[in-house]
């Protein structure tokens, strides 16, 4: 029992993280129809600009994260203009060929620029973690579940109660409305992107203290992430969240109880269980209606 | 005086010329409606004034100036206010959510706006009770109705309806057409494309018909009922008159 809410604890955190990278896919989704296939390497890039700012240049946690954020944002800047924009009247396999392309250069780049070795980013607390109870509730575990938790609260007020929350939704879900109505559909996509980078970079930064910073480090959580928007029935934010929880949680109970070296191909079995049995996902029906 | 005139407006899509040289004006104050068969080129026209196509040749002018290629966002800004065919109300927005956005193309924050919403519904009061039901979830009338509401809160000055009598009850028709009087009364210049020649011309000062891209003729509406032969051509036909 012990052992069982320690494991819960784990895979919630480790669900945090992939349900912040299936957020980014949904929304940018939402805008435009496609799947990005770099949302990935976002999370990878931000946590090499962690190692530059605050191992390899020694500047304080907090400034080095503020600058991954913004080398995010600027990211995600560049990724819209440069990778979605000039192809938008398009169908959508260019566009997804496109992030494709975007994805291996990113990963090819940083390859480049920083070399293969996997590098270790220590954890924004001293303290390890604390002790309640029968559980150990790791530090770094319960910094992600809680910034998860505060992101997701701001997207949903965000999306939900503001008015350019409402300019973003209707800008997904008809643009060529939406520009009639005046909504500046070009800047609705920026801000999309922007966001994406930025939640994306942000799960990266949580996540590396937890994991070895690698080129690949991006690939692998976008799978598991892409699995949770496909768990959660795609599209749907609230399908996103718990998808990514699911799968942390069936992964973490998976690698203790079975068998460690095939933890990863437990979150496929469940994704292969759902295209078979449940293709629309746990939210699905929702989705088909909106449409 | 003249708000919009259209001057010898081609427009293409691709190989395909929908518009060929087409010139009509709208005067300020008046309901002008378009008339014409499917496939005719009426819903490419206010496409073309709304700027969600660009013109292949000719001009538009809009109080004197040319809005000829102005992206969307820029017509509306000006006064155009565009409801298109097929209604497009946001399916996963609520009534007044979907209708606060008309009013997108000037500033105000949500408090004003969704005042500005709520009031609203004393033109539509249909709608008021599903204020807070999701679009996807609304009958074809309501949903027009909020379409209508919503490009009113853009504060036209001119407003483009495409067909807002498309697949209703003749009831709802009704009550769709004494909206459009009641905002011509309010002093709102209408653009109004219509395949049902009756309900079209009944609340016009003006009306034109427009044959495979082409204007065919144009006139007030009693001189378009009066002649014989355009009335059998155009607008008496079974189809139009089944739908009245
Ligand atoms: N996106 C498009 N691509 C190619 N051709 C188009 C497109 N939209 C319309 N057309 C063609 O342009 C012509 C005019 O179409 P338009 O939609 O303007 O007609 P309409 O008068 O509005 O007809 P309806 O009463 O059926 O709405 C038609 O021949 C149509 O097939
Ligand atoms: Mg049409």
């Amino acid at each position: 029992m012990d052992i069982a809410l320690q494991l819960l604890f784990t895979g919630i955190g480790i669900g945090a993280v992939y349900a912040l990278v299936a957020l980014g896919f949904v929304l940018i989704f939402r805008a435009t129809n496609v799947v990005n296939f770099a949302q990935g390497e976002f999370s990878m890039v931000a946590a090499f600009l962690m190692v530059v700012c605050a191992v390899d240049l020694e500047l304080p946690y907090w400034l080095s994260f503020l600058i991954a954020l913004g080398g995010m944002a600027l990211l995600g800047m560049i990724f819209n203009l440069g990778v979605y924009y000039p192809l938008r009247h398009r169908s959508f396999l260019p566009v997804i060929i496109s992030t494709i392309g975007a994805s291996i250069f990113l990963a090819n780049a940083t390859l480049a620029l920083y070399g293969p070795q996997p590098q270790v980013l220590p954890g924004w607390f001293e303290t390890p973690g604390i002790q309640v109870g029968p559980v150990y509730l790791d530090s770094q575990y319960l910094l992600i579940i809680a910034v998860t938790i505060v992101l997701v609260a701001f997207q949903y007020w965000f999306f939900e109660h503001t008015l350019i929350g409402k300019k973003l939704q209707a800008t997904s879900q008809d643009k060529e409305m939406a520009s009639l109505l005046g909504i500046p559909v070009a800047r609705m996509i920026m801000i999309t992107f922007i966001y994406s980078a930025l939640i994306g970079g942000i799960a990266g930064i949580l996540v590396a203290p937890v994991l070895f910073v690698s080129i690949q480090m991006g690939s692998s959580i976008a799978l598991k992430a892409f699995a949770a928007t496909i768990i959660g029935g795609f599209g749907d934010v609230a399908g996103a969240i718990i998808g990514g929880l699911a799968l942390g949680i069936i992964e973490t109970f998976g690698a203790a109880y079975i068998s460690v070296p095939y933890k990863d191909g437990f979150a496929f079995l469940v994704l292969v269980l759902f295209l078979i049995f449940r293709p629309q996902g746990i939210f699905g029906e929702r989705v088909a209606e909106k449409a | 005086m003249t708000l919009l005139a259209i001057k010898d407006l081609i427009v293409r899509y691709g190989e395909i010329e929908a518009v060929h040289g087409l010139t009509l004006d709208v005067d300020e104050g008046q309901v002008v409606t378009l008339l014409g068969s499917n496939g005719a080129g009426k819903s490419t026209t206010l496409r073309a004034i709304s700027g969600l196509i660009a013109p292949a040749a000719g001009d538009i002018l809009f109080d004197g100036k040319s809005i000829a290629a102005h992206s969307p966002e820029a017509v509306v800004r000006m006064g155009i206010s565009h409801v298109p065919e097929g209604r497009r109300v946001f399916p996963g927005l609520s009534v007044r959510e979907n209708i606060m956005l008309g009013a997108s193309n000037r500033s105000g924050g949500a408090g004003v706006l969704g005042r500005e919403a709520d009031e609203m519904f004393e033109l539509f009061p249909d709608i008021r009770p599903f204020r807070d039901a999701l679009g996807w979830t609304l009958s074809g009338g309501q949903q027009q109705m909020v379409a209508v509401a919503r490009g009113l809160m853009a504060k036209p000055r001119l407003l483009l309806l495409d067909e807002p009598s498309l697949g209703l009850a003749p009831v709802i028709v009704q009550a769709v057409f004494r909206i459009i009087s009641e905002i011509r009364r309010r002093g709102t210049t209408v653009l109004l494309v219509e395949q049902n020649a009756r309900m079209g011309l009944s609340v016009a000062d003006y009306g034109y018909v427009l044959e495979s891209g082409r204007l065919a003729l144009g006139g007030k509406p009693d001189e378009l009922w009066g002649n014989e032969a355009i009335r059998a051509a155009y607008l008496g036909g079974g189809q139009a008159a089944a739908r009245v």
